[in-house]
């Protein structure tokens, strides 16, 4: 199961996407997040699929794995896709008894696809893909330095972060542990009525809840033997240096984010 | 009392020091505990110690003092001249101290390699490039560094301790504390792990602070220390601690297989070792060697006393007295060799056993099995097992699976697979790590469908989704450390989930929960608490008996005993024993080669996947090469049986158990001796 959900799951590489500084990548994974969601016209969204594509290309991580994260929300985009299929006004495209699909219908389902798919591929390559969590977490914290002024714990959010990411596969293997010795002592968790599974959820969650605690216990003591104090006086193997990259992947994101804006002015009509 | 200059000598002392320290827990409410008390220790910059003791008797609390992570509440502790008094000094001591813990996963921080080992330099705030130079450093003296980017939950279990080391390295640490750190290895990545340390500690002159439960790790030490509930009980060079073999036992710890077959010959023949005569193995076969030569040639003139049990194993010499009682039980005894399973190839060395049952009168050893270590142990247990017209209750066929088939990180994880397991036996599993153990017997169980392949069991196929629920009634699988599983309110309740789903009468189940309960010796009055106020040793039985309590068929056993004390291991086994005498099919997958040869009726070995080794233990442990091929170790005894081989040639190497060893070449010695004097 930990093989299957790509949270977290950095592919290692040194392509540009990889050297990237981090604080770029989040803030343009932003940037792009409002861009997919803002337009609604066909030639902005098809230059952000260009802009997309080009950033896989980018990242030089294989398509299959690429694809994968998707996998997760296939469930949400099949139903999405067919809420809006089935709604919409215009022209009948065709019926059969009482399922009606029209043009209008038709394209809000595809690119309500399109934009889902953008979303999740934008903010994977972009980040988890290409960055590592405490890279991640370290951008978050240089980004959000200025509100330490007022007191904000801001190195603890993002080590906090780090440690949950780092977790996630353990504690997944763990659960699937669980779950299995627990189906082997009878336990069953696809069949029965509700009562008797949201018990069978029980039996997995209590151990899954001390083990948390136990690691988080043996964690706390690991990070202190080996000196942490907090954030004050750290110094990081990976420093995060805003270099001439960049400068030009940003220079690219204005000039997207410009021509995703100005398309719409220019035809209208679609 | 300590006077002034005694507290001055301390702070120059060039090592690790501790005078009268003592730690409670939770002092002042019901649940206090007493962890240390009263500790002195004397450790030398660059010594190598061991510290041993029983689970609870207070070594991770004294790992975490040595480490600065609790503060002695009485006495002191000072660490290479400097005492944990300001937290500037505890900063410095715990950069100069590295621990290593025993689950590898619960203390890696990083999220890829080099931000793991960068950890603890950063938090010193040393400076790039030195960082980055010490990162690469450390990952290279521990082998890692082409795997700098990887994601850690990637690595194996060997792997992840050595990450640890390199995390320590990284902060130029002068002291390396081993909390238990190779419990959870197999036996091929825990030598690899001791070499690493020991190669560091030379090259590096680092002292090396080692607890743990395993006694061939402690014969590496330089000095040992025993803890026996809260206090130090025994120290000394190993040699000194392992002479008191009777009071090590007594404290729940195992004495090296070696050492322990030379002090029972010795209080058999009545002539006590001498000091580090058997700390190695091969001087341990010639002290064993020159005793019963002598004694079974001048018979009279060493006619033992009854005084010499000092260095007892717990046998009484006078029970012994002359050779010129009856064997009693000796059918039961040597069955290291009698293993009758179908083409096996054994010595005749049992039939020969048999022989002297009737005719020739012979001293009585019956008594060591049950002696020993003062519990009702049964070693060894039951006669040879028979396969001629045996049921087959599982039957794999060509099994093959493939983690992740889609991707490219696939792993196959077993291939082309087959074997019969029959009514009654003890199938003993083993491997190193990721060898496919834990796949093949969720297979069994239907956890994970066979494809391809076929997996029966009791003849209902595996692959049929509507045959798993039957199959999981007649076939109980104990995960490792099942005690992590436990999630009711009371212990009773939770041996009574498995009985529960399976649809049982409550009578029925209060019947279950109190035979399981009984078997594996939980006191009734336990039933009605809470199985999170219960010991680790406890719980793992509760755990047990919720498996047991389903009664099934057939037993799975995955490492029952990893984590356990000896004592505490040698009491579960017991229990398991007892079950497999009343014709309980088992099947138990374990790293401890000893317990596997001792026990099991056939061994199956797995390599990569693949059936690498099947058969009686005596077959599957011929070849030294080969079982290293496996990724594991031959059991001591076997070894030490070699060594005497070596000085007796024509005797038996395929002997088990370190009764069984003493039983045998006392036995082996005298016939010789006899035929001699009769030539």
């Amino acid at each position: 199961m930990a093989q299957q959900i790509v949270l977290g799951q950095y592919v290692p590489g040194n392509s540009p996407l990889h050297r990237l500084d981090p604080r770029t990548k989040l803030i343009a994974a932003i940037l792009l997040m409002v861009l997919i969601l803002t337009s609604f016209s066909v030639p902005s969204l098809a230059v952000l699929g260009i802009f997309v594509l080009v950033l896989i290309l980018l990242s030089q991580i294989k398509v299959r794995l690429i694809i994968r994260t998707v996998r997760p929300i296939l469930f949400l985009l099949l139903f999405a896709f067919l809420f809006n299929l089935f709604s919409g006004s215009g022209e009948v495209l065709f019926s059969f008894s009482f399922i009606t699909v029209r043009v209008d219908g038709l394209i809000n389902a595809v690119i309500i696809l399109f934009r889902i798919i953008m979303l999740v591929l934008a903010t994977s390559i972009l980040i988890t893909l290409t960055t590592t969590p405490i890279l991640v977490a370290d951008a978050i914290e240089s980004l959000l330095s200025p509100l330490k002024k007022v007191r904000f714990p801001v190195h603890e959010i993002a080590m906090m972060m780090s440690i949950a990411l780092r977790f996630v596969p353990t504690l997944l293997d763990e659960m699937q542990k669980i779950m299995k010795a627990q189906s082997s002592r009878g336990a069953d968790y696809d069949t029965g009525s509700p009562i008797r599974r949201a018990r069978g959820f029980v039996s997995i969650l209590v151990p899954l809840f001390v083990s948390a605690f136990r690691r988080a216990d043996d964690l706390a003591t690991a990070m202190e033997s080996r000196c942490y104090r907090g954030g004050k006086g750290r110094t990081r193997l990976k420093v995060m240096k805003f270099s001439y990259r960049d400068v030009v992947f940003s220079l690219f994101m204005l000039a997207i984010t410009a021509a995703v804006y100005t398309l719409p002015l220019v035809f209208p009509s679609v | 009392m300590k006077t002034f200059s005694e507290a001055e000598t301390a702070l120059h002392f060039d090592g690790v020091l501790l005078r009268n320290v003592s730690y409670t827990y939770d002092i002042g409410l019901p649940q206090e505990t007493s962890a240390l008390a009263d500790i002195d220790l004397d450790i030398k910059a660059g010594q190598h110690i061991a510290v041993l003791g029983h689970n609870g008797s207070g070594k991770s609390t004294l790992a975490h003092i040595i480490n600065a992570l609790l503060l002695p509440q009485s006495g002191k502790m000072v660490f290479f001249g400097c005492e944990p008094s300001d937290e500037e000094s505890i900063w410095e001591i715990r950069r100069r101290s590295g621990l290593v813990l025993q689950n590898p996963d619960n203390q890696i921080i990083g999220t890829t390699l080099e931000e793991d080992v960068a950890f603890g330099p950063e938090n010193l705030g040393v400076p790039l490039p030195e960082l980055r130079h010490r990162v690469d450093a450390s990952l290279e003296k521990v082998g890692l560094l082409e795997l700098a980017q990887r994601p850690p939950h990637t690595l194996s279990g060997g792997q992840k301790q050595k990450l640890a080391i390199a995390g320590i390295l990284a902060m130029e640490p002068i002291c390396i504390i081993l909390d238990e750190a190779t419990a959870m290895l197999d036996p091929a990545s825990r030598a690899d792990f001791m070499n690493l340390v020991m190669q560091l500690s030379k090259e590096r002159n680092l002292t090396v602070i080692n607890i743990t439960h395993n006694m061939e790790e402690a014969l590496l030490a330089d000095y040992i220390y025993v803890v026996y509930n809260s206090r130090i009980a025994l120290h000394g060079t190993p040699a000194d601690v392992f002479e008191q073999a009777a009071k090590i036992r007594q404290m729940g710890l195992d004495v090296p297989v070696h050492i322990e077959i030379a002090q029972k010959i010795a209080d058999y023949t009545s002539m006590p070792l001498a000091k580090t005569e058997a700390f190695t193995c091969t001087g341990a076969a010639q002290a064993v060697h020159d005793r019963l030569d002598t004694f079974f040639t001048v018979p009279q003139q060493y006619a033992p006393s009854a005084n010499n049990s000092d260095h007892g194993t717990g046998v009484q010499i006078s029970e012994l007295s002359a050779p010129s009682l009856n064997i009693s039980d000796h059918e039961a005894e040597v069955r290291g060799t009698e293993q009758s399973v179908p083409s096996a190839n054994n010595s005749d060395y049992g039939k020969e056993v048999r022989g002297t049952e009737l005719s020739a009168p012979s001293t009585d050893i019956s008594d060591y099995g049950t002696e020993v270590r003062g519990t009702e142990l049964e070693f060894p247990h039951h006669s040879r097992l028979s396969y001629d017209g045996r049921k087959v209750l599982v039957e794999v066929k060509g099994l093959s699976y493939t983690y992740n088939p889609d991707l490219e990180q696939c792993v196959k994880a077993l291939t082309d697979l087959d074997i019969d397991i029959y009514e009654g036996e003890l199938l003993g599993l083993a491997g190193h790590s990721g060898s496919g153990k834990s796949t093949f017997v969720q297979h069994l169980n239907g956890l994970i469908r066979p494809e391809p392949g076929v997996v029966s069991v009791m003849g209902l196929d595996v692959h049929d989704k509507k045959n798993i629920r039957k199959v999981r009634e007649h076939l109980g699988l104990l995960f490792q450390y099942p005690e992590q599983q436990l999630f009711e309110e009371t212990v009773g309740a939770d041996i009574a989930f498995g009985p529960k789903q399976m649809g049982l009468a409550p009578e029925i189940i209060e019947q279950r929960v109190k035979e399981a309960a009984e078997l594996t010796g939980l006191d009734p009055k336990l039933l009605d608490r809470s199985p999170f106020d219960l010991s680790g040793g406890q719980m793992r039985r509760v755990a047990t008996a919720g498996i047991l309590a389903m009664n099934p068929d057939i037993l799975i056993l995955d490492e029952p005993t990893a984590g356990l004390d000896p004592a505490g291991r040698d009491e579960l086994m017991s229990y398991f024993l007892r079950l497999q005498k009343k014709g309980q099919t088992i099947i138990l997958i374990t790293h401890d080669m000893d317990q596997l040869a001792d026990i099991a009726d056939r061994i199956l070995i797995l390599k990569d996947g693949r059936k690498f080794a099947l058969g009686t233990p005596a077959e599957v442990f011929g070849d030294d090469e080969q079982i290293r091929l496996a990724g594991l170790e031959m059991p001591h005894t076997k070894v030490f049986m070699e060594e005497m081989q070596s000085l007796t040639p024509g005797i038996s190497a395929d002997i088990f158990s370190p009764d069984n060893a003493a039983k045998a070449l006392i036995y082996e010695y005298r016939t010789r001796r006899q035929t001699w004097r009769s030539k």
